[in-house]
């Protein structure tokens, strides 16, 4: 138990340093933006009718001294650490004076949703129909299932969703394309609800999983294959243990380490799809979000987002690191 | 089997999460209503993104977040006056709050309004003069609110002799006062006084629900922005608008879907009946897939024609283009039925004047211009030219006919209108010589500046759609004829590039009108010299050429003291100001920005039309489209 613990106190500090690097990294990018919010905003208003040259110096220095861009760059970063500690970013410089927090987590359920979703299944589907792929070499389904998740593995997620859309939506228009849920239900634990929202999460977790399940099959297939010719399956299957029981506790079990680590190193790719996905199917989320935000110059929920999705991801891969040495008992070694 | 079992709980946890994902989400503010009737609900395309503060309708503050095109502005609130682009249902302009227009004194130092009795906020309070009074004087006196700046600068003081009568007094001769209150896509709205007095910290209040003196209030919305709902007041006749008749639709639904192919298909399905705007190509589409949708024409080019004039414009502080015979060569380089094909597939209405070819504009001034362009003479230096061709709109129709066929019109009219009366030769000749007078020289294929240099520049355009098609073919153009001209996708070309001057050449758009008012104020008051801002610095809308001339600050001075009603003596102004420009060439007109706004009629009929009843622009996002719904009748069954 030390042991584990230990491991999992390096763990906690690995998080501590990847999220406070890579915070650091997104307040550096984010206010790289060429885009103003003040002068966003100044846009908008001024295009209303003619501001002499006075009024508009007047305007940009109110907006920002309001939007608390009228301290030096470092100092904006130590305000920003301080806040960081109580996950505190500020207002929204798009939507000011909410915060920008506020409106991060009115987005991150439905990408946590979407994600967890679209991430378990698919793993969870490819590794088992890969595992099998891979012991059962000659079953003629799983070869068929084998080329169509080779030919749909590269293709990049938003071609995906653009065909779904197109065959769902227009040739066959049976699913909704747009929005989280429909305009005739109201938020809350109602069955309407709820099922309106899984009914318009099936088309963009739908497109995550086509593309997503190839890269775990196939994995899982090569892994299972060597697997197979070691000796300790080899044994089993002459001791009699009953068929199910190597397929999934002597093969897919020790095959499914690397996928797990796999996992981890892939989930910060995997969430990017899911911010093209947010933005082809109108989902709302912290993708839609982040692309509003980087529209409008808006560099503090840029870092709310951008942190946020850091912390998410991080704790994640944290959690999936926490399993492996009771999944992998190796690993307690180390 | 059993981890088996562990992970398909696991997955069933997941999709409950998915499926909560909305219950962390604010509580709309009106009370849940279970179906929305097709023959009673209006469903119509908002342009924009979802909003980034859905629950904020506070519009009088600066840059909170609220969605712009969801709705509020164009059936919530209200103001003085609407100008519409096109025919209006009983002339362009409305008196909305007011009983008529505006009355100014002799000087122009004061203006009279009379207010409309009996017209009620949505929550029953009665609106009268202390209202405008309060919406003035608290934003004249706070920075920060969306018009601020313009009330602080135009007035000294106002006052109510009695409930229905404003008096404004003003700090300096202005005939187009009343314009800060009068609609062409957006106004100065009227706040409810009695609402935000009450409110410790009025530019923090979200106005949620909003109290509007519009015919509609808010059902319901989306709290992620896609989404607003609203509901005919049932007390309607108790507004102003009740004077065009009942709003049909008891529900209007504003869509925020940004993509356009999605808003093609959405309308196939039957979910969508205004379509703020598509590519020429989804229309073409449209057309074909849904035969009870179609555009403001019937047929070819079906675009409405907005009153904004997309064009070349030239960074005049810059001294490449202060020369007015460069920016001439530079006209004379460019195919107009080129551009034309390029940007619209032929669905554009060429403009050779700094005038939109939109509305009333054509009879005002194309049509009776049409002879003195003909007859305009050049001197290039070399040779002297009549550089207009009025056979352009002829030489479009002819083009797209074989594809089209019927749809093209073929009276000459109906041509003229559709595609444009004219627009400049392209004349190579003429703009190579236009440039050795300029002290230009060629060297092989490539022009070279008088100090040696290549004649080279960036010509930023827009990211996407049909300007940025326009901006590629100018730049392919241009360099063909020996001008290294590179096209850039500009992300911020008017949140930044135009205002801060850092941009050499832009297919963007400086002149915006009333459309069907001859009356020019609308942009070129803001084109004042006083309002050029120095190199480096913020330039207000819209003269983003930051071009000056005492000849134009003398026809806008003229503009401000001549009445707004006086329709010769502001067509007279506006032949000058055209006149000017043609001379002057500060920016190269190319088109009215055509917008591919289309409607269905499968649930609802009496659209405004082009050939039949041009009653109203029905580009949805500009609010003076709500009077549409006092024309609409749902379909039967």
């Amino acid at each position: 138990m030390k042991t584990y613990l230990l491991f999992a106190l390096k763990r906690f500090i690995q998080l501590v340093a990847v999220v406070f690097a890579g915070c650091s990294v997104a307040f550096v990018v984010s206010h790289l933006s060429p885009i103003s919010p003040v002068e966003m905003v100044i846009g908008r208003v001024s295009g209303q009718s003619s501001y002499s040259p006075e009024a508009i110096e007047s305007l940009r220095a109110t907006l920002t001294e309001l939007f608390g861009l009228n301290v030096p760059l470092h100092e904006q970063y130590f305000n920003f650490l301080r806040r960081l500690v109580v996950v505190d970013f500020g207002p929204a410089l798009i939507a000011f004076p909410r915060p920008a927090m506020q409106l991060v987590m009115l987005a991150l359920p439905w990408t946590l949703g979407l994600l967890s979703v679209a991430v378990i299944f698919t793993w969870v589907l490819g590794n088992i129909v890969g595992g099998l792929a891979g012991y059962y070499q000659n079953s003629r389904f799983l070869k068929a299932f084998g080329i169509v998740a080779i030919g749909a593995q590269p293709i990049p997620y938003y071609i995906v969703a653009f065909l779904m859309v197109i065959i769902f939506g227009f040739l066959w228009p049976v699913l909704p394309i747009s929005d989280g849920f429909s305009m005739n239900v109201r938020p809350g634990w109602t069955f309407e609800f709820i099922a309106s929202v899984l009914h318009h999460s099936i088309l963009p977790a739908a497109s995550l999983t086509i593309v997503g399940i190839g890269t775990w099959f196939l994995g899982m297939r090569a892994l299972v294959s060597n697997i197979v010719t070691e000796d300790y399956v080899t044994y089993a299957e002459l001791a009699g243990v009953k068929q199910d029981r190597v397929v999934f506790s002597y093969v897919i079990r020790n095959a499914v380490v690397p996928q797990l680590t796999a996992l981890a190193m892939a989930l910060g790719g995997i969430f990017s799809g899911t911010i093209i996905t947010e933005q082809v199917f109108g989902y709302p989320g912290l993708g839609s979000l982040l692309v509003r935000a980087v529209n409008g110059g808006d560099s503090a929920l840029v870092l709310a987002v951008s942190c946020i999705s850091v912390i998410a991801v991080a704790s994640a891969i944290f959690i999936i690191d926490l399993a492996h040495p009771l999944i992998d008992p190796r690993v307690k070694a180390e | 089997m059993l981890k088996i079992r562990t992970l398909m709980a696991s997955a069933m946890v997941a999709s409950m999460g998915l499926g909560g994902a909305g219950l962390a989400q604010d509580e709309p503010a009106a009370p849940p209503i279970t179906n929305f009737p097709r023959n009673e609900t209006l469903i119509i395309n908002n342009p924009e993104g979802p909003a980034a503060n859905p629950g904020w309708f506070n519009i009088w503050v600066a840059g909170a977040g609220g969605s712009w095109s969801g709705g509020l502005h164009q059936l919530n609130l209200d103001t003085l006056w609407f100008i519409d682009p096109d025919a209006g249902l009983d002339g362009a302009v409305y008196n909305e709050l007011a009983t008529g227009p505006a009355e100014y004194n002799a000087d122009f130092t004061e203006m009279t309004v009379k207010l409309r009795q009996g017209v009620l906020w949505s929550d029953g309070v009665e609106f009268t003069a202390a209202d405008v009074k309060y919406t003035v004087e608290t934003q004249a006196a706070t920075p920060g609110y969306v018009w601020s700046a313009p009330f602080a600068d135009a007035v000294a003081s106002v006052d109510t002799p009695d409930d229905y009568t404003v008096h404004f007094v003003l700090k300096k001769p202005n005939a187009r006062f009343h314009s800060l209150f009068s609609v062409r896509w957006n106004a100065a709205w009227i706040m409810p006084k009695h609402i935000f007095e009450a409110q410790a910290d009025p530019m923090a209040f979200d106005n949620n629900p909003p109290v509007g003196l519009g015919p509609y209030t808010l059902n319901s919305f989306d709290p992620n922005g896609a989404w607003y709902i609203w509901e005919r007041r049932a007390d309607w006749d108790k507004t102003a608008m009740a004077e065009w008749g009942m709003p049909a639709p008891k529900y209007v639904i504003y869509r925020s879907i940004p993509s356009l192919d999605k808003r093609l298909i959405e309308m196939v399905n039957g979910d969508l009946d205004m379509i703020h705007d598509l590519s020429p190509e989804g229309m073409f589409n449209l057309a074909k897939q849904a035969p009870t949708a179609r555009g403001w024409f019937p047929g070819f080019p079906y675009a409405h024609p907005d009153p904004t004039l997309p064009m070349v414009i030239f960074n005049t502080q810059n001294p490449m283009f202060q020369d007015k015979r460069v920016r001439w060569a530079l006209a004379l380089m460019l195919d107009p039925v080129e551009m034309s094909m390029a940007s619209y597939r032929g669905a554009a209405t060429l403009s050779a004047i700094a005038m939109p070819p939109t509305g009333t504009h054509t009879d005002d001034y194309h049509a009776p211009l049409q002879q003195w362009m003909i007859d305009y003479e050049l001197d290039t230096g070399m040779s002297k030219i009549h550089p207009y061709d009025p056979t352009v709109g002829q030489r479009i129709a002819d083009t797209v006919r074989p594809q089209f066929g019927d749809a093209v019109p073929t009276d000459p009219e109906a041509i003229n209108k559709s595609f444009g009366y004219g627009w400049w030769k392209k004349d190579l000749v003429a703009a190579g010589e236009l440039l050795m007078a300029a002290g230009f020289t060629k060297q092989g294929d490539q022009w070279m500046k008088p100090d040696g240099t290549p004649f080279a520049f960036t010509l930023k355009t827009f990211v996407e759609g049909v300007i940025n098609r326009l901006g590629t073919d100018i730049a392919q153009q241009w360099t063909q004829a020996g001008v290294a001209v590179t096209a850039e996708a500009d992300p911020v070309i008017y949140a930044n590039d135009l205002p801060m001057g850092q941009y050499e050449a832009a297919t963007a758009w400086s002149i915006e009108t009333w459309g069907g008012n001859p009356d020019l104020s609308f942009f070129l008051d803001s084109w004042h010299s006083d309002y050029v801002a120095a190199p480096g610095e913020r330039q207000t809308a819209r003269n983003w050429q930051r071009w000056s001339d005492p000849r134009l600050d003398a026809i806008i001075e003229q503009v401000r003291q001549t009445p707004f009603t006086d329709h010769d003596a502001n067509v007279a102004l506006g032949n000058e100001f055209v006149k000017l420009m043609v001379d002057e060439m500060p920016i190269i007109p190319v088109m009215s920005f055509n917008v591919f706004s289309a409607y269905d009629t499968r649930y609802w009929t009496g659209f405004p039309t082009a050939e039949a009843n041009p009653y109203a622009n029905i580009v949805n996002n500009w609010s003076n489209a709500k009077y549409i719904l006092t024309q609409l009748e749902p379909v039967a069954n």
